[in-house]
């Protein structure tokens, strides 16, 4: 059965280029959503915007127009730039004290502030056209903390749940919902090339073998939570932090 | 082979189970009802309706055994049986009692009731339903409350203490189960409504047309409005389905804003 709600309305998915991003347009274009991509990369697409730069925000929701989703994917533990666009991950752990400053402003940039140039470009339409869903994506580094991702992605996605909670209660009046998803290990592509967060092929199989599902999650987990919020399954769920990670972290 | 799904709660016509069970329909699933509401059972022409009071484990056992020998299986469990001030054999529609029963002032059999008809039953069916479900995986599903959450501000009409607590158990209940289910692929989630205008909600403000239940007036909702059993229900499917397929041990809450966890 398809979801109820989605056929013929029109999403925006940032960070659309590979892994999640990419999964989630897929899938809601699977369900008739008109789905548009954005990242900063240029694979699969997508309109090329860095949304930390407010010029690009506005530059972008001209090319998209109205919209009914607002999916706010982009962001990830190694700020892009212009010029390296899909960096590397790093591999094994990043204690607090080797984060420079520098990086601390990209990684915070590059997550918490994307997310809240690209909602304040597209709220206020929403708001007028009396209808809208924003599914803003934080991690589970934020929900328990995380010694592998380092502390400026960790403090970015925390603050991407303040930031739904707010723009929950601030939009709710005009029937806008808000929320986040927290995945946990997803392994894409790109996170298994760099073997993300695992030392070994022996301690990510006993890692996984701890989570209570007993597997590490795909894309496509990701995608189908965030296509439920968007259906009439979500309708009165805002500024609510939906935990997707198969049991690793349940919640406060 | 069509998934078999247990509703418990789902005959009343104006329910959340009742929305659920035509949901997971929809979904190509075969239902089973639990429920003790008979007068709901005609309108249920294509579901097996078993009359079971879920707070009694020797009739959930053979509610469970009714759907093994009718289906052979048993893929989805729906915990939707409840309500804040206990319904028992002798008044299925009965209205709540005037007043609010806090922790401190509530009668031990109104505990006892609320306990056993929101905490005991959802226990009961799981235990029973779970031996099935782990020969194929599947999904549980409960409904807690934003009651358990915030608690009920004492005086809210038709509330009461012990339905807060019983939904704080199906919350750690839910986590319990998904670590013990999890590695035979049994999903175990959990809504946990606001304001939903369901039958029952519709009986507590006919009595106080002020006091709207544990959310006090509409207007400490952001989202403006009461929600609907059709986006409840939706909800709830979504979370027995393959959309939902790395959640486990999650409880969402669907209550317009009005408390993010």
């Amino acid at each position: 059965m398809p979801l109820s709600g989605l056929q013929g309305k029109r999403a925006l998915v940032t960070g659309a280029a590979s892994g999640i991003g990419h999964a989630i347009v897929s899938r809601l274009q699977a369900e008739n959503v008109e789905t548009v991509g954005s990242d900063i990369h240029d694979a699969n697409g997508v309109i090329v915007a860095d949304l930390t730069d407010a010029d690009d925000v506005e530059k972008l929701a001209g090319k998209v127009g109205a919209i009914d989703f607002l999916i706010n994917v982009a962001g990830g533990p190694v700020a892009p730039t212009r010029t390296d666009t899909l960096p590397d991950l790093p591999k094994g752990s990043l204690p607090f004290e080797d984060v420079s400053e520098e990086d601390w402003g990209r990684v915070i940039a590059a997550n918490l502030t994307t997310a809240f140039l690209v909602c304040r470009e597209f709220a206020p339409k929403m708001k007028a056209r009396k209808f809208g869903r924003i599914v803003n994506f934080t991690s589970i580094a934020a929900r328990r903390g995380s010694s592998r991702v380092g502390v400026h992605y960790a403090a970015a996605k925390g603050g991407i749940i303040g930031l739904t909670k707010t723009l929950a209660l601030e939009l709710g009046p005009h029937n806008v919902t808000v929320n986040a998803v927290a995945p946990g290990y997803i392994k894409t592509p790109r996170i298994a090339e760099a073997s993300w967060g695992h030392d070994s092929p022996e301690a990510e199989r006993a890692f996984i073998e701890s989570l209570p599902l007993r597997r590490a999650g795909k894309p496509d987990d990701i995608a189908g939570v965030v296509a439920m919020l968007c259906s009439d399954a979500g309708g009165y769920v805002s500024g609510a932090t939906i935990d997707v990670n198969g049991g690793w972290y349940f919640g406060p | 082979m069509n998934r078999v799904a247990i509703v418990t709660g789902g005959a009343k016509p104006d329910s959340i189970g009742c929305a659920v069970v035509k949901g997971l329909r929809r979904e190509g699933c075969e239902v089973v009802v639990a429920d003790l509401y008979e007068a709901g059972f005609a309108a249920l022409h294509d579901c097996l309706c078993v009359k079971t009071d879920v707070a009694d484990p020797a009739a959930v056992e053979k509610m469970v055994l009714k759907t093994i020998q009718t289906h052979g299986r048993i893929d989805v469990l729906v915990n939707a049986v409840g309500g804040s001030w206990g319904i028992t054999q002798q008044d299925l529609v009965a209205s709540p009692p005037r007043g609010f029963r806090g922790l401190t002032n509530c009668e031990l059999s109104d505990w006892r009731t609320i306990l056993g008809a929101n905490l005991d039953s959802a226990f009961y069916c799981a235990r029973a339903a779970a031996p099935h479900l782990k020969k194929q995986g599947g999904a549980i599903v409960n409904v807690a409350s934003v009651a358990a959450r915030k608690g009920i501000p004492p005086g809210s009409e038709g509330s009461s203490g012990p339905y807060a607590v019983a939904k704080g158990g199906i919350m750690a209940m839910t986590r319990q189960l998904a670590l013990e289910l999890g590695e035979f692929g049994v999903r175990v989630n959990c809504v946990a409504p606001g304001v939903v205008a369901s039958g029952r909600f519709n009986r507590v403000s006919q009595i106080s047309k002020k006091d709207h239940g544990p959310e006090g007036h509409l207007g400490t909702i952001p989202m403006g409005r009461v929600g609907t059993v059709a986006e409840c229900a939706a909800l709830i499917v979504a979370l027995c389905t393959d959309d939902t397929s790395y959640m486990t041990g999650v409880i969402v809450d669907l209550n317009g804003a009005s408390y993010a966890a």
